[in-house]
């Protein structure tokens, strides 16, 4: 099964990390249900050129997140409940309105203008994905 | 089957100007280990004596198994080895040295090599002195994996090629390791090749072997800490800062012992963390060697 | 020891010199021509010229394949092969000799047969098969020279002091009683003498390829 996935170099975050989050975003949306196959640990080392003990990170981690099973020399499914425990995703997102916050204070920005700014860059991220998928949309 | 593909066990090698001190090296079959060093640091040296063609001076060597230098022979029958020094028969054409390697090589795969040949886009009737650089790199690179090697040992392998051709290469090395007993051991400056696929790293400066760990490792023990000093603050000493940069209030501090622990120790000290930043693998290859030379000098 | 590696190797390095060794039969098929049919002149020009093909042929493969190798960087290629110095220095040793061997023993045959053919020289044959030998000598100097020293200069040096060599034996065993004696006679003889002096010859080749390889043997940077 060839994976779809992509990884971006000039991404600033760890490798493994963007992997977990991509396997995770295909779970959310539904490309891959519980019980798929997914690519062996080699198998997604050879499609991304990445090294096979990033790829091990990543599937161990997802693994205790309960969103994967591997199963000894039978390769790796999707959990049939994938635990895509929304806390995690909560936490990070905590982690990083603080950043932004921070960042905006020290520019000197007010909270109304940090808030506008965060919608901006929600529009900029559906724009993409709609732009993807042929559409132009704007949501105010 | 060993654990270990390569294993160097004190390890030295004296010359006049330069010399390799005590290198222990050990790496595991059906891995990918990257060999990072500058200029002159000893990175050929070693990959030579791991071929045999240069004897230690002290030190155990074994490779696949084999003793070396004295099994060398046998060694080398599974080896591919290509270094950036290295120079293929001028006179004669790819086709020429394929036709050469088929029999002395037992499985050594025609079809595969007539394939590579094509996706490096390589024409086996050109004599090799007709070839640009790269074109050179490659029909090494393509002899070396036609014979279907259980190490592959590479000096520079994507130096000097363009970036679709580094794509290609890096593509057919990974495509290697698909089997489990294969291993590969590549020195390189191009150190985002190096961090994007290897499983095991090695610095080597100045003839010694200053780390050596799993990539990840590195990636997560290395760290820049962006600090804000109250003004009349004082740069908090933490344990395993390598390097402290930046300006008076706003110092930048080099960690190679990160843990989330630091950031509060920080903020206890008085110290405001205003980021973590990962460290690329080339920042983390140059703060090592800094602080190592600073050290020694010091 | 890999034959079937030496072999290869062999095969490739007269491969590469191809060229020159097909030049060389021609020029020695020129001069043995010569030697059989020029007459008396024919006789010493032809076997000057053969003894000169076969001194550029010995110099010309022995620094390509063997300096060769190092000028043009491909010395790492050749021993990433399967192989550890026995095979890459019989393969040199083995692959220059198989060469000059030919056209060395065309040259004594040559000779010989003229000799015998021709009562007035017949004094001759002991000379001229110690000479030929002592060609063999120093071709075989040259040989080693060049693979131990993988330098350009010495290996000229080398070529260069055997033939000066050879005029000097030459002359020296001219001049010994054993030989000088029977030499401008008209009966072929051979003697005690010769003996030894044909067995130091041999012994000299075997003592300078044995060194050869022992050097070898003991380098610890072979690239």
């Amino acid at each position: 099964m060839h994976s779809d996935i992509v990884i971006s170099q000039s991404d600033g975050r760890p490798m493994y990390l963007q992997i977990m989050e991509q396997v995770k975003q295909r779970v959310a949306v539904g490309e891959w249900a519980p019980g798929d196959e997914i690519p062996s640990i080699r198998q997604l080392a050879m499609d991304l050129r990445v090294s096979v003990i990033t790829i091990k990170r990543a599937y161990l981690e997802l693994e205790r997140e309960g969103v994967i099973l591997t199963q000894q020399g039978k390769g790796s499914i999707i959990a049939p409940n994938p635990g895509l425990s929304p806390h995690v995703y909560h936490a990070e997102l905590s982690e990083r309105l603080d950043e932004v916050v921070r960042l905006g204070d020290l520019l000197g920005l007010s909270s109304d203008e940090i808030a506008r700014r965060t919608k901006e860059a929600a529009n900029r991220l559906n724009e993409a994905r709609l732009n993807e998928a042929g559409f132009t949309k704007e949501i105010v | 089957m060993s654990d270990f593909s390569v294993q160097f066990e004190g390890v030295s090698k004296r010359y006049t100007h330069f010399s390799l001190e005590n290198i222990h090296l050990e790496l595991p079959t059906g891995s990918i280990m990257g060999f990072i060093g500058a200029n002159g640091a000893g990175k050929s040296t070693t990959i030579r004596i791991l071929m045999g063609l240069v004897h230690q001076d002290t030190g155990t060597v074994r490779v696949l198994g084999h003793s070396m230098p004295g099994d060398q022979a046998a060694a080398k029958l599974d080896i591919g080895f290509v270094s950036e020094d290295m120079r293929l028969y001028g006179a004669a054409t790819l086709k020429w040295h394929m036709d050469f390697m088929r029999p002395i090589y037992p499985r050594w795969d025609q079809t595969y090599a007539e394939e590579l040949a094509r996706r490096f886009d390589l024409k086996p009737q050109q004599k090799i002195k007709g070839l640009s650089h790269g074109q050179r790199v490659k029909s090494a690179l393509l002899l070396a994996l036609a014979r279907r090697p259980r190490l592959l040992v590479l000096d520079e392998p994507t130096t000097g090629l363009d970036p679709v051709a580094r794509m290609e290469v890096l593509s057919e090395l990974m495509a290697v390791l698909a089997d489990e007993d294969r291993t590969i051991l590549f020195s390189s400056h191009n150190t985002l090749d190096v961090e994007q696929i290897s499983d095991q790293i090695t610095f080597i400066d100045r003839g010694r072997i200053i780390d050596s760990d799993d990539k990840e490792v590195f990636l997560d023990r290395w760290r820049r800490l962006r600090l804000v000093l109250p003004p009349d603050g004082v740069v908090p000493r933490l344990p395993g800062v390598v390097e402290v940069g930046g300006s008076g209030r706003l110092p930048v501090l080099t960690t190679n012992r990160f843990e989330p622990a630091m950031v509060s120790a920080c903020n206890d000290l008085g110290a405001t963390v205003q980021a973590v930043d990962t460290m690329t693998l080339e920042e983390i290859f140059v703060a090592n060697v800094h602080s190592r030379r600073e050290r020694l000098t010091a | 020891m890999n034959y079937s590696m030496v072999k290869s190797l062999i095969f490739k390095d007269w491969y590469f010199q191809r060229q020159a060794i097909l030049l060389s039969l021609a020029g020695g098929a020129l001069s043995l021509g010569i030697v059989v049919f020029g007459g008396q002149a024919g006789f010493t020009i032809g076997l000057i010229l053969l003894v000169t093909v076969m001194v550029m042929l010995s110099a010309m493969t022995v620094l390509g394949n063997t300096l060769g190798e190092r000028e043009n960087q491909t010395l790492a290629f050749a021993m990433s092969l399967p192989i550890s110095y026995l095979e890459y220095t019989t393969s040199k040793i083995l692959g220059n000799l198989l060469i000059f061997v030919p056209f060395w023993l065309a040259l004594v045959a040559g000779s010989l047969a003229l000799i015998v053919a021709t009562p007035v020289i017949h004094g001759f044959f002991a000379f001229t098969i110690i000479m030929a030998v002592e060609i063999l000598v120093s071709t075989c100097l040259m040989i080693a020279v060049a693979l131990v020293t993988e330098s350009k200069g010495w290996a000229i040096s080398a070529m260069v002091t055997g033939n000066v060599a050879l005029n000097v034996v030459g002359y020296l065993v001219a001049q010994i009683p054993g030989i000088k004696d029977g030499m401008f006679g008209t009966a072929i003889y051979w003697n005690p003498t010769a003996t030894i002096l044909l067995a130091i010859e041999f012994a000299l080749i075997l003592l300078l390829l044995g060194i050869a390889f022992f050097i070898q043997s003991r380098k610890k940077d072979f690239i």
